[in-house]
Protein backbone atom coordinates (compact mmCIF):
# COMPACT_ATOMS: atom_id res chain seq x y z
CA UNK A 1 0.00 0.00 0.00
CA UNK A 2 2.54 2.39 0.79
CA UNK A 3 4.36 1.79 -2.59
CA UNK A 4 1.16 2.78 -4.49
CA UNK A 5 0.94 6.19 -2.35
CA UNK A 6 4.68 7.24 -2.58
CA UNK A 7 4.43 5.97 -6.41
CA UNK A 8 1.56 8.68 -6.82
CA UNK A 9 3.15 11.15 -4.46
CA UNK A 10 6.69 10.82 -6.57
CA UNK A 11 5.64 13.14 -8.74
CA UNK A 12 5.55 16.49 -8.07
CA UNK A 13 2.18 17.97 -10.02
CA UNK A 14 0.40 15.51 -7.19
CA UNK A 15 2.57 16.87 -4.03
CA UNK A 16 1.06 20.19 -5.38
CA UNK A 17 -2.78 19.07 -5.70
CA UNK A 18 -1.99 18.15 -2.19
CA UNK A 19 -0.72 20.76 -0.51
CA UNK A 20 -2.85 23.48 -2.43
CA UNK A 21 -6.16 21.84 -1.24
CA UNK A 22 -5.30 21.13 2.20
CA UNK A 23 -4.08 24.92 2.62
CA UNK A 24 -7.29 25.62 0.60
CA UNK A 25 -9.50 23.88 2.94
CA UNK A 26 -7.54 25.06 6.34
CA UNK A 27 -7.28 28.30 5.36
CA UNK A 28 -11.06 28.32 4.88
CA UNK A 29 -11.78 26.64 7.80
CA UNK A 30 -9.90 29.28 9.74
CA UNK A 31 -11.12 32.57 7.52
CA UNK A 32 -14.86 31.15 7.03
CA UNK A 33 -15.89 32.84 10.24
CA UNK A 34 -14.32 35.86 9.70
CA UNK A 35 -16.07 36.04 5.91
CA UNK A 36 -17.76 39.34 6.85
CA UNK A 37 -14.72 41.31 8.36
CA UNK A 38 -12.54 40.20 5.34
CA UNK A 39 -15.85 41.45 3.16
CA UNK A 40 -16.04 44.46 5.15
CA UNK A 41 -12.04 45.27 4.50
CA UNK A 42 -12.41 44.13 1.04
CA UNK A 43 -14.97 46.82 0.07
CA UNK A 44 -13.13 49.57 2.49
CA UNK A 45 -10.59 51.27 -0.52
CA UNK A 46 -9.22 52.81 1.80
CA UNK A 47 -7.36 49.57 2.89
CA UNK A 48 -4.70 48.42 0.85
CA UNK A 49 -4.17 44.63 -0.44
CA UNK A 50 -1.15 44.45 1.68
CA UNK A 51 -3.20 45.26 4.55
CA UNK A 52 -5.52 42.91 3.50
CA UNK A 53 -3.06 40.21 3.32
CA UNK A 54 -1.57 40.76 6.38
CA UNK A 55 -4.85 40.71 8.10
CA UNK A 56 -5.32 37.16 6.45
CA UNK A 57 -2.33 35.82 7.87
CA UNK A 58 -3.41 37.31 11.30
CA UNK A 59 -7.03 35.58 11.21
CA UNK A 60 -4.61 32.42 10.70
CA UNK A 61 -3.65 32.80 14.41
CA UNK A 62 -7.21 31.28 15.48
CA UNK A 63 -6.04 27.98 15.17
CA UNK A 64 -4.51 28.79 18.15
CA UNK A 65 -6.91 31.11 19.90
CA UNK A 66 -10.38 29.75 18.55
CA UNK A 67 -9.80 25.78 18.27
CA UNK A 68 -9.27 23.77 21.08
CA UNK A 69 -6.97 21.69 21.01
CA UNK A 70 -8.82 18.87 19.87
CA UNK A 71 -10.75 20.56 17.02
CA UNK A 72 -7.71 22.01 16.02
CA UNK A 73 -6.23 18.34 15.41
CA UNK A 74 -8.75 17.06 13.55
CA UNK A 75 -9.08 20.78 11.37
CA UNK A 76 -6.08 20.14 10.48
CA UNK A 77 -5.85 16.27 9.87
CA UNK A 78 -8.98 16.86 7.37
CA UNK A 79 -7.67 19.32 5.39
CA UNK A 80 -4.68 16.85 4.78
CA UNK A 81 -6.39 13.99 4.30
CA UNK A 82 -8.50 15.92 1.63
CA UNK A 83 -5.73 17.49 0.07
CA UNK A 84 -4.35 13.23 -0.10
CA UNK A 85 -7.79 12.14 -1.02
CA UNK A 86 -8.64 14.68 -3.99
CA UNK A 87 -4.91 14.32 -5.11
CA UNK A 88 -5.25 10.35 -5.13
CA UNK A 89 -8.49 10.92 -6.99
CA UNK A 90 -7.01 13.07 -9.57
CA UNK A 91 -3.89 10.62 -10.64
CA UNK A 92 -6.43 7.75 -10.56
CA UNK A 93 -9.06 9.75 -13.51
CA UNK A 94 -5.95 11.07 -15.44
CA UNK A 95 -2.94 8.79 -15.25
CA UNK A 96 -4.47 5.57 -15.04
CA UNK A 97 -7.36 6.53 -17.69
CA UNK A 98 -10.05 4.39 -15.21
CA UNK A 99 -13.05 4.30 -13.19
CA UNK A 100 -13.39 4.45 -9.95
CA UNK A 101 -15.27 1.85 -8.39
CA UNK A 102 -18.56 2.63 -6.36
CA UNK A 103 -17.27 1.72 -2.74
CA UNK A 104 -14.29 3.97 -3.47
CA UNK A 105 -16.49 6.62 -5.00
CA UNK A 106 -19.01 6.40 -2.00
CA UNK A 107 -16.32 6.46 0.42
CA UNK A 108 -14.83 9.46 -0.88
CA UNK A 109 -18.23 11.28 -1.29
CA UNK A 110 -19.01 10.63 2.07
CA UNK A 111 -15.95 11.39 3.81
CA UNK A 112 -15.71 14.97 1.72
CA UNK A 113 -19.21 15.69 2.99
CA UNK A 114 -18.33 14.72 6.15
CA UNK A 115 -15.19 16.48 6.51
CA UNK A 116 -16.86 19.66 4.89
CA UNK A 117 -19.47 18.82 7.83
CA UNK A 118 -17.28 18.70 10.62
CA UNK A 119 -14.43 21.52 9.48
CA UNK A 120 -15.38 24.62 11.00
CA UNK A 121 -14.57 27.50 14.18
CA UNK A 122 -14.65 25.69 17.22
CA UNK A 123 -16.14 28.66 18.98
CA UNK A 124 -18.67 26.78 20.32
CA UNK A 125 -19.49 24.48 17.72
CA UNK A 126 -18.68 23.26 13.92
CA UNK A 127 -19.61 26.39 11.91
CA UNK A 128 -20.83 24.74 8.73
CA UNK A 129 -23.06 22.36 10.83
CA UNK A 130 -24.23 25.03 13.29
CA UNK A 131 -25.18 27.24 9.97
CA UNK A 132 -27.29 24.24 8.66
CA UNK A 133 -29.04 23.43 11.98
CA UNK A 134 -29.93 27.17 12.66
CA UNK A 135 -31.30 26.83 8.57
CA UNK A 136 -33.46 24.45 9.97
CA UNK A 137 -34.39 25.73 13.43
CA UNK A 138 -32.62 23.69 15.35
CA UNK A 139 -29.23 25.11 15.60
CA UNK A 140 -29.71 24.24 19.52
CA UNK A 141 -29.69 20.80 18.94
CA UNK A 142 -26.04 20.27 18.73
CA UNK A 143 -25.73 20.75 22.28
CA UNK A 144 -27.41 17.52 23.10
CA UNK A 145 -24.64 15.77 21.31
CA UNK A 146 -21.92 14.85 23.44
CA UNK A 147 -19.02 16.46 21.74
CA UNK A 148 -21.22 19.42 20.99
CA UNK A 149 -21.03 18.65 16.90
CA UNK A 150 -17.39 17.61 17.03
CA UNK A 151 -18.43 13.97 15.88
CA UNK A 152 -18.92 15.44 12.55
CA UNK A 153 -14.98 16.24 12.82
CA UNK A 154 -13.84 12.81 14.14
CA UNK A 155 -16.22 11.08 11.49
CA UNK A 156 -14.81 13.16 8.13
CA UNK A 157 -10.98 11.88 9.67
CA UNK A 158 -12.19 8.49 10.11
CA UNK A 159 -14.30 8.70 6.60
CA UNK A 160 -11.68 10.28 4.40
CA UNK A 161 -8.60 8.24 5.69
CA UNK A 162 -10.59 5.02 4.59
CA UNK A 163 -11.48 6.49 1.85
CA UNK A 164 -7.76 7.58 0.98
CA UNK A 165 -7.21 3.76 2.01
CA UNK A 166 -9.88 2.10 -0.89
CA UNK A 167 -8.21 4.35 -3.33
CA UNK A 168 -4.57 2.98 -2.61
CA UNK A 169 -6.26 -0.26 -2.89
CA UNK A 170 -7.91 0.16 -5.44
CA UNK A 171 -4.47 1.76 -7.58
CA UNK A 172 -3.08 -1.48 -6.49
CA UNK A 173 -4.88 -3.96 -8.51
CA UNK A 174 -4.52 -2.91 -12.49
CA UNK A 175 -7.73 -2.12 -14.84
CA UNK A 176 -6.11 -5.19 -17.32
CA UNK A 177 -6.32 -7.34 -15.37
CA UNK A 178 -9.78 -6.90 -14.10
CA UNK A 179 -10.30 -6.25 -17.98
CA UNK A 180 -8.86 -9.62 -18.64
CA UNK A 181 -10.79 -11.27 -15.46
CA UNK A 182 -14.36 -10.18 -16.75
CA UNK A 183 -13.33 -11.37 -20.24
CA UNK A 184 -12.26 -14.44 -18.67
CA UNK A 185 -15.33 -14.54 -17.04
CA UNK A 186 -17.25 -13.88 -19.96
CA UNK A 187 -15.58 -17.23 -21.82
CA UNK A 188 -15.85 -19.27 -18.58
CA UNK A 189 -17.19 -20.34 -15.33
CA UNK A 190 -16.24 -20.01 -11.84
CA UNK A 191 -14.86 -23.15 -11.16
CA UNK A 192 -12.80 -23.71 -14.49
CA UNK A 193 -11.40 -20.44 -13.61
CA UNK A 194 -10.24 -22.05 -10.60
CA UNK A 195 -8.13 -24.21 -11.62
CA UNK A 196 -5.96 -21.59 -13.30
CA UNK A 197 -5.38 -20.61 -9.74
CA UNK B 1 -25.72 -3.19 -16.63
CA UNK B 2 -21.47 -2.51 -15.69
CA UNK B 3 -21.18 0.45 -18.22
CA UNK B 4 -24.45 2.22 -16.69
CA UNK B 5 -22.71 1.31 -12.91
CA UNK B 6 -19.61 3.26 -14.25
CA UNK B 7 -21.96 6.44 -15.52
CA UNK B 8 -23.47 6.87 -12.40
CA UNK B 9 -19.64 5.89 -10.37
CA UNK B 10 -18.39 8.81 -12.84
CA UNK B 11 -21.24 11.07 -11.88
CA UNK B 12 -20.42 10.70 -8.10
CA UNK B 13 -17.41 12.11 -8.01
CA UNK B 14 -18.49 15.44 -9.11
CA UNK B 15 -21.84 15.27 -7.60
CA UNK B 16 -19.78 14.71 -3.64
CA UNK B 17 -17.52 18.42 -4.57
CA UNK B 18 -20.68 20.31 -5.41
CA UNK B 19 -22.28 18.94 -2.44
CA UNK B 20 -19.40 20.08 -0.38
CA UNK B 21 -19.10 23.21 -2.32
CA UNK B 22 -22.66 24.00 -1.78
CA UNK B 23 -22.17 23.30 1.53
CA UNK B 24 -19.52 25.51 2.26
CA UNK B 25 -20.88 28.41 0.10
CA UNK B 26 -24.14 27.86 1.95
CA UNK B 27 -22.43 28.18 5.07
CA UNK B 28 -20.64 31.41 4.01
CA UNK B 29 -23.51 32.84 2.92
CA UNK B 30 -25.70 31.38 5.95
CA UNK B 31 -23.39 33.11 7.98
CA UNK B 32 -23.67 36.87 6.43
CA UNK B 33 -27.56 36.23 6.89
CA UNK B 34 -29.33 38.27 10.00
CA UNK B 35 -30.48 35.91 13.63
CA UNK B 36 -32.64 36.72 16.11
CA UNK B 37 -32.93 35.30 19.40
CA UNK B 38 -35.77 34.68 20.97
CA UNK B 39 -37.34 34.30 24.69
CA UNK B 40 -35.60 31.04 25.13
CA UNK B 41 -32.16 32.24 23.62
CA UNK B 42 -32.68 30.36 20.78
CA UNK B 43 -31.38 31.89 16.99
CA UNK B 44 -34.05 31.98 14.69
CA UNK B 45 -33.57 32.62 11.13
CA UNK B 46 -34.70 35.81 9.81
CA UNK B 47 -34.84 38.02 6.45
CA UNK B 48 -31.45 38.71 5.31
CA UNK B 49 -30.57 42.78 5.61
CA UNK B 50 -27.10 43.66 4.32
CA UNK B 51 -26.11 46.21 7.19
CA UNK B 52 -27.29 44.30 10.40
CA UNK B 53 -24.11 45.66 12.13
CA UNK B 54 -25.48 49.15 11.82
CA UNK B 55 -28.19 47.50 14.36
CA UNK B 56 -25.43 47.42 17.31
CA UNK B 57 -27.05 49.37 20.10
CA UNK B 58 -25.73 52.48 20.48
CA UNK B 59 -23.00 53.12 22.90
CA UNK B 60 -24.51 55.17 26.19
CA UNK B 61 -23.17 55.18 29.90
CA UNK B 62 -25.34 52.77 29.97
CA UNK B 63 -22.84 50.14 29.22
CA UNK B 64 -20.20 48.96 30.75
CA UNK B 65 -17.09 51.10 29.56
CA UNK B 66 -13.37 49.92 30.00
CA UNK B 67 -11.52 53.06 28.71
CA UNK B 68 -12.48 56.58 27.41
CA UNK B 69 -15.88 56.62 26.74
CA UNK B 70 -15.29 59.12 23.73
CA UNK B 71 -12.32 57.09 22.25
CA UNK B 72 -12.20 57.67 18.42
CA UNK B 73 -12.79 53.55 18.51
CA UNK B 74 -15.15 51.42 20.08
CA UNK B 75 -15.02 47.67 20.20
CA UNK B 76 -18.74 46.02 21.60
CA UNK B 77 -18.15 42.79 22.69
CA UNK B 78 -21.10 40.39 23.40
CA UNK B 79 -19.55 37.68 25.81
CA UNK B 80 -20.55 34.61 27.76
CA UNK B 81 -18.83 34.09 31.04
CA UNK B 82 -18.69 30.13 30.58
CA UNK B 83 -17.53 30.28 26.71
CA UNK B 84 -13.90 29.36 26.87
CA UNK B 85 -13.16 31.31 23.84
CA UNK B 86 -14.57 34.46 26.08
CA UNK B 87 -11.99 33.53 28.92
CA UNK B 88 -9.01 33.62 26.21
CA UNK B 89 -10.53 36.70 24.52
CA UNK B 90 -11.15 38.77 27.89
CA UNK B 91 -7.37 38.64 27.81
CA UNK B 92 -6.87 39.50 24.86
CA UNK B 93 -8.79 42.60 24.99
CA UNK B 94 -7.01 43.42 28.51
CA UNK B 95 -3.86 43.54 26.32
CA UNK B 96 -5.11 45.84 23.92
CA UNK B 97 -6.43 48.05 26.55
CA UNK B 98 -2.92 48.17 27.98
CA UNK B 99 -1.46 49.81 24.81
CA UNK B 100 -4.40 51.73 23.62
CA UNK B 101 -6.20 52.31 26.55
CA UNK B 102 -4.28 54.56 28.45
CA UNK B 103 -4.21 57.23 25.39
CA UNK B 104 -7.54 56.97 25.11
CA UNK B 105 -7.71 55.56 21.59
CA UNK B 106 -9.78 53.06 22.26
CA UNK B 107 -12.90 51.96 24.45
CA UNK B 108 -14.01 48.41 25.61
CA UNK B 109 -17.61 47.73 25.49
CA UNK B 110 -19.19 44.85 27.07
CA UNK B 111 -22.43 43.04 26.56
CA UNK B 112 -24.02 40.13 28.12
CA UNK B 113 -24.69 36.95 25.79
CA UNK B 114 -25.02 33.97 27.73
CA UNK B 115 -25.26 31.43 25.42
CA UNK B 116 -28.40 29.51 27.73
CA UNK B 117 -28.01 25.97 25.56
CA UNK B 118 -24.40 25.57 25.69
CA UNK B 119 -24.20 26.71 29.23
CA UNK B 120 -27.16 26.18 30.86
CA UNK B 121 -27.85 28.46 34.52
CA UNK B 122 -24.64 29.50 34.94
CA UNK B 123 -24.05 31.75 31.78
CA UNK B 124 -27.34 33.67 32.74
CA UNK B 125 -27.24 33.82 36.55
CA UNK B 126 -22.75 34.97 35.81
CA UNK B 127 -24.11 37.65 33.71
CA UNK B 128 -27.12 38.92 36.29
CA UNK B 129 -24.46 38.40 38.79
CA UNK B 130 -21.74 40.75 36.73
CA UNK B 131 -24.84 43.40 36.83
CA UNK B 132 -25.58 43.45 39.94
CA UNK B 133 -21.63 43.88 40.76
CA UNK B 134 -22.53 46.99 38.51
CA UNK B 135 -25.15 48.70 40.66
CA UNK B 136 -23.37 48.05 43.65
CA UNK B 137 -19.84 48.95 42.58
CA UNK B 138 -20.24 51.28 39.20
CA UNK B 139 -18.34 50.41 36.12
CA UNK B 140 -15.11 49.49 38.34
CA UNK B 141 -17.20 47.58 40.16
CA UNK B 142 -18.11 45.36 36.97
CA UNK B 143 -14.64 44.85 35.47
CA UNK B 144 -13.33 43.77 38.93
CA UNK B 145 -15.73 41.65 39.09
CA UNK B 146 -15.96 40.42 35.64
CA UNK B 147 -12.15 39.95 35.30
CA UNK B 148 -11.89 37.64 38.64
CA UNK B 149 -14.76 35.97 37.40
CA UNK B 150 -13.05 34.93 33.82
CA UNK B 151 -9.69 34.40 35.80
CA UNK B 152 -11.62 31.35 38.20
CA UNK B 153 -13.90 29.83 35.97
CA UNK B 154 -12.57 26.77 34.43
CA UNK B 155 -15.51 27.36 30.90
CA UNK B 156 -18.02 25.18 29.67
CA UNK B 157 -20.56 24.88 32.43
CA UNK B 158 -17.97 24.09 35.15
CA UNK B 159 -17.81 26.85 37.65
CA UNK B 160 -18.96 26.25 41.07
CA UNK B 161 -21.10 29.24 41.34
CA UNK B 162 -22.15 28.71 44.71
CA UNK B 163 -18.19 29.22 45.36
CA UNK B 164 -16.89 31.60 43.40
CA UNK B 165 -19.19 34.80 43.07
CA UNK B 166 -19.85 34.80 46.83
CA UNK B 167 -15.70 34.86 46.49
CA UNK B 168 -15.53 37.32 44.16
CA UNK B 169 -18.12 39.56 45.72
CA UNK B 170 -16.30 39.72 49.22
CA UNK B 171 -12.97 40.41 47.46
CA UNK B 172 -13.82 43.32 45.84
CA UNK B 173 -15.49 44.70 48.92
CA UNK B 174 -19.39 44.73 47.54
CA UNK B 175 -22.25 44.74 50.21
CA UNK B 176 -23.10 40.82 50.22
CA UNK B 177 -26.83 41.23 51.56
CA UNK B 178 -27.40 44.00 49.11
CA UNK B 179 -25.84 41.95 46.58
CA UNK B 180 -27.86 38.54 46.88
CA UNK B 181 -31.15 40.40 46.69
CA UNK B 182 -30.12 42.02 43.85
CA UNK B 183 -29.39 38.48 42.26
CA UNK B 184 -32.86 37.21 43.38
CA UNK B 185 -34.86 40.11 42.10
CA UNK B 186 -34.65 39.28 38.31
CA UNK B 187 -34.36 43.13 37.27
CA UNK B 188 -31.89 42.37 34.67
CA UNK B 189 -33.70 39.39 33.27
CA UNK B 190 -35.26 42.37 30.71
CA UNK B 191 -31.81 43.93 30.41
CA UNK B 192 -29.62 40.70 29.33
CA UNK B 193 -32.29 39.53 27.18
CA UNK B 194 -31.96 42.75 25.20
CA UNK B 195 -28.48 42.32 24.90
CA UNK B 196 -28.90 38.85 23.80
CA UNK B 197 -31.64 40.05 21.20
CA UNK B 198 -29.13 42.80 19.84
CA UNK B 199 -26.12 40.42 19.25
CA UNK B 200 -28.23 38.25 17.47
CA UNK B 201 -29.68 41.24 15.24
CA UNK B 202 -25.91 42.50 14.81
CA UNK B 203 -25.23 38.94 13.22
CA UNK B 204 -23.58 37.12 16.23
CA UNK B 205 -24.40 33.57 16.79
CA UNK B 206 -21.74 32.43 18.84
CA UNK B 207 -19.60 34.16 21.13
CA UNK B 208 -17.51 35.65 21.83
CA UNK B 209 -18.97 38.54 19.29
CA UNK B 210 -17.71 41.88 18.74
CA UNK B 211 -18.01 44.84 16.47
CA UNK B 212 -14.95 47.55 15.89
CA UNK B 213 -16.27 50.47 14.92
CA UNK B 214 -13.93 52.88 13.54
CA UNK B 215 -13.70 56.71 13.72
CA UNK B 216 -15.32 57.31 10.29
CA UNK B 217 -18.34 54.99 11.84
CA UNK B 218 -16.96 51.64 9.59
CA UNK B 219 -17.78 48.71 11.45
CA UNK B 220 -15.67 45.36 11.62
CA UNK B 221 -17.18 42.21 12.87
CA UNK B 222 -14.67 39.49 14.90
CA UNK B 223 -16.24 36.38 15.17
CA UNK B 224 -14.90 34.38 18.10
CA UNK B 225 -11.70 34.63 20.16
CA UNK B 226 -9.19 36.54 17.13
CA UNK B 227 -5.82 36.82 18.48
CA UNK B 228 -4.34 39.84 19.54
CA UNK B 229 -2.52 40.75 16.32
CA UNK B 230 -5.50 40.64 14.40
CA UNK B 231 -7.42 43.09 16.70
CA UNK B 232 -4.42 45.18 16.70
CA UNK B 233 -4.10 45.28 12.88
CA UNK B 234 -7.91 46.24 12.82
CA UNK B 235 -7.21 48.93 15.63
CA UNK B 236 -3.99 50.66 13.64
CA UNK B 237 -6.18 50.54 10.58
CA UNK B 238 -8.79 52.19 11.41
CA UNK B 239 -6.87 55.05 13.74
CA UNK B 240 -5.37 55.56 10.17
CA UNK B 241 -9.09 57.06 9.76
CA UNK B 242 -8.31 59.97 12.08
CA UNK B 243 -6.54 62.78 10.63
Amino acid sequence: MHRTFIKVFKSPLYVFIAVIISLVVLFGALLLPNISLLINVISNSAISTLDLLKLIFNLLGSLKTNFTFVSATYTVLISILFGINTAIIVYYIRDYKSKLEKTGVTTSTFGIIAGAFGIGCASCGSLILTSFLSLLGIGGSLAFLPFGGQEFGFLGVILLTVSTYMLLKKLNKPNVCIALRNFLLSRYSNNELSLFN
Amino acid sequence: MENSNEKTNNIMLPVAVIIAGLIIGGAVIFTNNDSVVTEDNQPKEQVVENNSLDKVREVTSEDHIKGNPDAPIKIVEYSDFECPFCKSFHATMNQIMDEYGESGQVAWVYRQFPLEQLHPVKAVAEAVASECAAELGGNDGFWKFADRLFELTPSNNRTDIETVIPQIVKEIGLDEVAFNECLNSGKYNEHISADIQNAAETGGRGTPWSILISPDGNKYPINGGQPYSAVKQLIDLSLKEIK
